[in-house]
């Protein structure tokens, strides 16, 4: 390879590779595609029954937590009024008015949640400023964290030095974790979970914050909603412990520590129930969730960089059904970068450089026996009409456009047949490359009329095989977010066609058709 | 390991042919000079050099009514694209047979299908990208009887391979019954190497694999004189010299009574040459590089430089 290619190969794959780190490594775009369907629509239900009175309902909405975002929240009243108050992570939905009979109170909202993974921090002894300490640490009752009992235990649990705040959580975590059993009739007090060495859900998670705080480290209790993907979701705790400025979240019961799995979503540590009344004579409530998509206009969001001239050309603020098409289009490069290895590095024949290509693009939307099936049956009709046309000595172009007609009528006759079947997909990609098969039939009708029907079928066995080769890059997830995503790809793609295109070695083909020339020299003929 | 070896034996592969020669040395604005036929026959008639005689031409459709009986003069000739590839599109016409041709293969030729043959290359058929071209008949050139020997069917012809005005390698291609009688490798024409200094075939291949025979006869292809052979190398470098391409393959054919005749030129000559020769081109054109003629070199001095060259590495290999 020359120097000026190799150098020029080099430097847009460096362009188009320096943006792609950017991006990802600055900017954190997600190299994977993203589940859309990260994505809940949670509704919560409340009834009340009131008695003529004034009253209210307060309930607790999504927090401010890490790993979760609230896309919109809508709330239907029936005649109270709704206001949300904030206060620090903790958000609640409180409605108020006049109680009478039977109000239906609607709160939706859609979020996203994804894990959490929570970096323990490495630096030890960061002691709680005054206000923290006050809010998190000091006992309650429901967190009776100066009692006996406690004392008692964290004596006999030898705890590791305040500095090393990390372990003592962990000792205090496993501790509860394994001495106390779950029972879910137990019961739901910290003190007499610890004297029982058993508890509900609730009970030890209050025992855990308890233990906590006797231990000078300040913790809390959250509560939250398992969200699940066929079933309602459940109501839950867990524990958050405060070390050296991070909260971590623990679950003795699920089995999580300082992670959160991406179902939980938390309401917050208020310390208020999931839903109470004042004034009203009854109040039911109830949870309901669906898994969602995102709407183009959120993706576009979460996909922006936090930079202005990036967040403006990301193709993800495009309308749609720009979007879907460069979806596509922006895949094909990938496909030529595979068509020019396997034609100059392989050294494949195909018919035309990039029909292979197309025609991979043109069955990307179906099973590929049935889009091989599909083309086989269009050449074979298209190939007889060829040869029955051959007798009436027409013209090229007229010829070849009764052929375009002859294909347009196959795939026509594929929608009805499909559409018999109820295979509505039957037709849908084929309409793209009507006139590339129609070429393909003319080249494969004079192939075989000048080649032989051997190399003809060879030419084009050739050629499938191409294709069936770009299909699955065609319909890769992958391939395609890399690429809508990260657009500069396609610069550096062309650095390394440049460097395909300056590659002077041998062709795979070459060596094999060159192979007796490898041996020793043949006798030569004596002059 | 392959890669080495043929490396090491100076085979050269289509990229590199692609990269170093034709695309290096081969202007793109000079490819009509070869690939349009009717340019390359008046450029060599213009300066001396054999060609078949042109007997008629047709740049349109509507010319082609009558097109047929305008032959009537000739009993036997050949009707081509002028901008064909391969040997594709060619019908060779040895005879007729009442108001019929008759083709080199025994078939019969109506005029009807003459016509309708003519009104395909016009409309671009067999042209090199698919574009209209023009058809034309030239007379049938008769294979000299040295050939006989060796090929009994379609018309043989020598390729020659001129690297910078210097022949580097030739092999002699013989039509077989498989090939159609064209002289056609891919479609199983057999392909014997010459040897440049002494003119005489050396090794020979059948798709690529070493045969000794022509299929059809079960006699020799090898050390076979080839007829003219002096005059074959002169016309080859002389005719390259008009077109200003660097790295071309010239076709020549022998006949019988004109001698060595230049049947056309080729911008992008593959390289089964190699193969027929058992000898890799890469050494003789790096030797040709080495040894650059000056402008203004003779078309003798130049054959000559040809010639010791491939001695040269001749005598190496044995």
């Amino acid at each position: 390879m020359a120097r000026s290619v190799a150098i020029t190969g080099l430097l847009f794959v460096l362009f188009g590779a320096a943006i792609f780190g950017w991006k990802t490594a600055v900017y954190g775009l997600p190299l994977a595609p993203s589940d859309t369907r990260g994505l809940w629509q949670v509704e919560l239900r409340i009834s009340v029954r009131g008695q003529g009175r004034q009253g209210s309902v307060t309930a607790l909405l999504p927090a401010v937590a890490p790993g979760q975002r609230v896309l919109d929240e809508r709330s239907s009243s029936d005649r109270l009024r709704f206001s949300i108050r904030a206060r620090d992570e903790n958000r609640t939905g409180v409605w108020t008015g006049w109680l009478e009979d039977v109000h239906e109170i609607v709160y939706e909202f859609r979020v996203q949640t994804d894990p959490v993974e929570v970096t323990l921090p490495s630096v030890a002894g960061i002691e709680p400023p005054a206000a923290l300490r006050n809010q998190w640490a000091t006992p309650t009752p429901e967190f009776p964290s100066s009692t006996q009992e406690v004392r008692d235990l964290l004596e006999a649990l030898r705890l590791p030095p305040p500095e090393d705040g990390i372990n003592r959580v962990r000792t205090l975590f496993a501790f509860v974790t394994h001495e106390v059993a779950t029972v879910e009739t137990a019961g739901d007090d910290a003190t007499l979970t610890l004297t029982q060495r058993e508890g509900s859900e609730t009970g030890k998670a209050r025992l855990l914050v308890t233990l906590l705080r006797g231990s000078g480290i300040p913790a809390r209790l959250v509560r939250g909603l398992e969200l699940r993907a066929r079933a309602e979701p459940v109501e839950t705790v867990w524990t958050e412990a405060w070390v050296a400025g991070t909260w971590i979240p623990m679950s003795s019961v699920d089995g999580f520590f300082a992670s959160r799995p991406a179902g939980l979503l938390s309401l917050g540590s208020a310390d208020l129930e999931g839903v109470e009344s004042t004034g009203a004579r009854a109040v039911g409530y109830r949870y309901r969730s669906l898994r969602e998509r995102l709407r183009p206009e959120e993706v576009a969001l979460a996909m922006a960089p936090d930079h202005p001239a990036l967040a403006t050309l990301s193709l993800y603020n495009l309308p749609v059904g720009t979007q879907s098409a460069l979806r596509s289009l922006l895949v094909l490069p990938l496909g030529a970068l595979l068509v020019a290895l396997l034609r100059n590095v392989v050294g494949i024949p195909t018919y035309g450089t990039f029909m292979p290509l197309l025609i991979a693009f043109a069955l990307r939307g179906f099973p590929l026996s049935q889009g091989l099936a599909l083309v086989t049956l269009v050449l074979t009709l298209g190939v007889t009409t060829r040869l029955a046309l051959e007798r009436l000595r027409l013209l090229m172009v007229p010829r070849l456009s009764i052929l375009l007609c002859v294909v347009i009528l196959v795939v026509t006759a594929l929608a009805i047949v499909g559409d018999q079947l109820g295979n509505r997909d039957l037709f849908a990609g084929i309409v793209f490359p009507i006139v590339i098969l129609t070429m393909l039939v003319e080249r494969f009708s004079i192939a075989i009329a000048e080649e032989g029907l051997r190399e003809a079928l060879l030419l084009a066995g050739w050629s499938l095989g191409v294709a069936v080769a770009c299909y699955p890059v065609l319909r890769s997830p992958l391939a395609e977010h890399l690429m809508f995503t990260f657009p500069e790809l396609v610069v550096a793609l062309v650095g390394v066609l440049v460097w395909i295109g300056g590659y002077t070695g041998y062709r795979v083909s070459d060596l094999l058709r060159f192979r007796s020339l490898a041996n020793e020299p043949a006798g030569v003929i004596p002059r | 390991m392959i890669w080495r070896r043929l490396r090491e034996r100076g085979v050269l592969g289509i990229n590199a042919r692609n990269a170093s020669y034709t695309l290096r040395w081969n202007d793109r604005s000079r490819y009509p000079m070869v690939d349009d036929k009717l340019i390359t026959k008046q450029l060599c008639e213009g300066s001396g050099i054999p060609v078949p005689k042109l007997l008629a031409v047709a740049n349109h459709h509507f010319q082609l009514r009558g097109f047929a009986d305008r032959l009537d003069a000739h009993e036997s000739f050949v009707l081509k694209p002028v901008r064909g590839a391969m040997g594709n599109g060619i019908v060779v016409i040895v005879g007729r047979d009442g108001a019929d041709f008759v083709r080199s293969d025994g078939r019969l030729f109506s005029r009807d299908e003459f016509r309708y043959h003519a009104a395909g290359i016009i409309s671009g058929l067999y042209s090199l990208a698919g574009h209209a071209d023009r058809a034309m008949v030239e007379e049938r050139l008769e294979v000299h009887s040295d050939f006989a020997r060796i090929a009994t069917r379609g018309v043989p012809d020598v390729r020659v391979i001129v690297y910078r005005g210097v022949p580097v390698m030739a092999m002699t291609r013989l039509p077989t019954k498989a090939s159609g009688g064209r002289a056609n490798l891919h479609q199983g024409a057999v392909g014997a190497g010459i040897d440049l200094v002494t003119g005489r075939t050396t090794h020979a291949i059948l798709r690529n694999v070493p045969v000794t025979a022509n299929p059809d006869t079960g006699l020799s292809v090898q050390d076979v004189p080839i007829p003219e052979w002096d005059r074959v190398l002169e016309i080859a470098v002389r005719a390259t010299d008009h077109t200003q391409l660097g790295y071309v393959g010239a076709d020549v054919v022998v006949d019988e009574t004109r001698g060595p005749v230049i049947l056309e030129l080729n911008a992008r000559p593959g390289l089964a040459v190699q193969l027929a020769n058992q000898i890799g081109l890469r050494l003789r054109l790096d030797a040709v590089d080495a040894n650059a003629p000056q402008p203004g070199t003779t078309v003798e001095d130049r054959v000559a430089l040809g010639l010791a060259i491939a001695g040269e590495e001749d005598g190496v290999a044995a």
